[in-house]
């Protein structure tokens, strides 16, 4: 799992006209898909090879999105982070899957609540016959998460919402036959009612069945909410009925009503016979199923969990024992190594990520890094980052590095973010200094910071006495943003 | 993690002791706390459960509690539970919040249940001393975190004199709270905006009101997301 596949890994994909499988068949040998939809059509004729083949890679092969799921189940690690040259992965999780040793990792972890193929609980959530929810962030977000699938893998949404009309062009297309067949009809062709309408029903209720194998797979990772549930009961029965209906039509033949009744009867005597047998053992071997199933979720929660503490507290433990005489770096490697845990602990998983708090996080982690000293970052607010917004990233970062380098203790970084307008300031409790007098020739604070933010519209302002310095920087709302935002803060 | 106290900005000290209990499920946490304690602040007791913590607390009736938000026993709810179990006791005596957590639930739900303040377990024991005081004195204490926490819960935009009092900061407030998550100690907040330190304290503790018993609709909904309520 760690070596980066040579192809395309074998999935399911959402252009689809059926289940995606000639389609990922073909991303996957990396031929065109129509040779590849063709040849299928063809095989089907071959005496029905193409169906079996067909329904087998159904089942065996997973949707993309299962497939980018596992893939993020697996936690980033970013050992010893104090001492990698890259402080800024630890926010950054699941993009950098590199110099992942073996061990724990290696272990490719189930798809927790995945069922068993071929073997579908009857709760099946699911509305439509195609795969909806392309709007569903917790969908689009494992693919940014899975480092081994490639972006070409990834099914463009637009395509997804095409095909959410799926539904309506089948309905369409059967309203169409039927007419078709009327309109046959009344033109005088003899059109062998007695025997499509069973067989259509029977398709009909066995697709509805078998459509569910995609929803089933999609059961463990959509919570089943009762709705879900219900309406896949209902899909149950309707196919059910369907398939029953049509058999029982088709092996009575005549179509006469009363033989038609009786059968009926006498079908559903000996369904609820043997449901009454069945029902016993049945509700045992699915109570046995879910018990082993949750003990399968648990089992992967603690190995992930496991994999995590192997690869960031056990290893930063190791190399705090292995420098446990330069105190400089022990603090060092435990601030890092706090900071990474607790952003695994609590970070808010409904928060988008890539705001602006989030960089200036990054930023202060990469100064804390780099110099020894804390930087505690207090936000208020948030906003997307937009290109303005990287001067005031930037300005900030030469700020915390000037805080850190003379103030020579902890720093504190204060971002509010309100209306649109970002403000960051950046105070240390070191010795001060005078903005006047600093030398024509640094230009750390001159340029970096006061020059770099005028020169992107916005204000930058230091204040230094014996007790400390505080540098405030200022970013105004983006022109369309409201202009009461503005009046919030009367400082620069 | 810093608190507001700077360098020789504490609280006026008292000439008796304190009488202090911990409770905290980490041995080693109490006893490293006790040895960086001010030998002034006389610790009375200890405990590592819910139920411990209840029990001690009711027979030293201590000025102080350090309490540790996350603990074992009980019903589960930890810190915010010995708070609701010792309610009797909340007159006289006073809980300060520890936590490693920097998680916005943990924090306000243990502020909300009562407790006069909040700083972190990385905390020198200089400043846990003063900020010990300063709860013994009636004062809450705020981390520039907890100010963001505050200010995040309350928004950002001063109140208008037609809203309840309790459901908004007034524009004081805020710039009081504003200046603590920016790093300032109650000292150099006074001096910012040239008012005594004991009007800081004021403020800091109307904020402190606010938070415990407002049930503004921002507050609670922003309380339910995190499942507070």
């Amino acid at each position: 799992m760690t070596t980066a596949p040579l192809r395309p890994p074998l999935v399911r994909r959402s252009d689809r006209f059926i289940a995606g499988v000639c389609s990922g068949l073909a991303a996957h040998l990396g031929w065109p898909v129509r040779n590849v939809r063709v040849g299928m059509i063809l095989a089907c004729l071959a005496g029905g090879a193409g169906v079996v083949f067909y329904g087998w890679l159904w089942i065996m092969v997973p949707t993309a999105d299962e497939h980018a799921r596992r893939q993020a189940r697996r936690p980033a690690s970013p050992i010893a982070p104090a001492v990698s040259q890259e402080p800024s992965h630890a926010f950054a999780r699941g993009g950098v899957q590199g110099g992942v040793p073996g061990g724990i990792h290696g272990v490719p972890i189930p798809e927790p609540g995945m069922p068993l193929p071929g073997m579908p609980p009857p709760g099946m959530p699911g509305a439509g016959a195609f795969r909806d929810g392309p709007g569903d962030p917790a969908y689009a977000a494992p693919g940014d998460f899975g480092g081994t699938t490639p972006a070409a893998a990834r099914p463009p949404w637009f395509q997804f919402r095409d095909m959410r009309y799926g539904k309506e062009i089948l309905l369409g297309v059967g309203l169409l036959l039927v007419a078709g067949i009327l309109i046959a009809q009344i033109l005088g062709v003899d059109v062998p009612l007695g025997t499509l309408i069973p067989a259509a029903a029977v398709l009909g209720g066995a697709s509805i069945a078998w459509m569910q194998l995609d929803e089933t797979r999609r059961a463990g990772l959509v919570d089943k909410t009762k709705a879900n549930q219900a309406g896949g009961w209902a899909r149950l029965a309707a196919g059910l009925a369907l398939v029953v209906a049509g058999v029982l039509v088709m092996v009575s033949g005549s179509g006469s009503w009363e033989q038609t009744w009786l059968a009926l009867l006498a079908s559903v005597a000996v369904l609820g016979g043997v449901v009454l047998v069945l029902l016993p053992w049945a509700l045992k071997f699915w109570r046995d199923l879910e018990a082993e199933r949750a003990g399968r979720i648990r089992e992967t929660e603690r190995a992930e969990i496991a994999a995590h503490l192997h690869d960031s507290v056990l290893q930063t433990l190791a190399l705090i024992q292995r420098r446990a005489s330069n105190e400089h770096d022990v603090v060092r490697l435990a601030r890092a190594q706090e900071r990474e845990l607790r952003g695994w602990l609590f970070a808010d998983p409904g928060k988008d990520a890539g705001q602006l708090s989030d960089r200036i996080k990054a930023v202060a982690a990469e100064v804390e890094d780099l110099l020894g000293n804390a930087v505690e970052v207090v936000s208020v607010g948030d906003t997307a980052v937009t290109e303005g917004h990287e001067a005031l990233i930037q300005a900030g970062r030469e700020a915390m590095l000037n805080a850190s380098r003379h103030g020579g203790g902890t720093v504190s970084v204060y971002l509010e973010v309100s209306g649109g307008r970002a403000e960051i300031f950046i105070k240390d409790r070191g010795p001060g200094f005078e903005p006047q007098h600093v030398p024509e020739d640094r230009l750390g604070v001159r340029e970096s910071i006061i020059g770099r933010m005028n020169r992107h519209g916005g204000t930058a302002t230091i204040t230094s006495t014996a007790e400390g310095t505080e540098v405030r920087l200022g970013y105004p709302a983006v022109p369309q943003a409201d202009k009461a935002s503005q009046s919030t803060e009367g400082k620069p | 993690m810093n608190t507001t106290q700077g360098p020789g900005t504490g609280p006026v000290r008292p000439a008796t002791t304190v009488r202090v209990v911990i409770v905290d499920d980490h041995a080693i946490f109490r006893s490293g706390l006790k040895a960086d304690l001010d030998p002034s602040i006389q610790v009375v007791g200890e405990a590592a459960t819910v139920e411990q913590a209840i029990a001690v607390i009711a027979q030293e009736r201590p000025e102080v509690v350090l309490l540790d938000v996350h603990l074992p026993g009980g019903l589960g709810g930890g810190g915010r539970e010995v708070i609701a179990g010792s309610a009797a006791l909340l007159s006289t005596t006073r809980f300060l919040a520890l936590s490693v957590s920097d998680a916005a639930e943990d924090v306000v739900a243990v502020i909300r249940a009562g407790a006069r303040g909040y700083v972190t377990k990385t905390i020198s024991g200089k400043e846990i001393t003063d900020a010990v005081y300063r709860v013994a004195g009636g004062d809450a204490v705020f981390s520039p975190r907890l100010a963001g926490f505050v200010l995040d819960a309350f928004g950002t935009a001063p109140a208008d004199i037609a809203d309840d009092e309790l459901d908004k900061l007034s524009a004081r407030e805020l710039e009081v709270m504003r200046l603590i998550a920016r790093g300032y100690s109650y000292k150099e907040v006074a001096k910012e905006l040239f008012i005594s330190i004991k009007t800081v304290e004021t403020h800091v503790s109307a904020v402190l009101r606010k938070l415990q018993l407002s049930s503004r609709h921002e507050l609670t909904k922003w309380a339910a997301e995190r499942r507070l309520l």
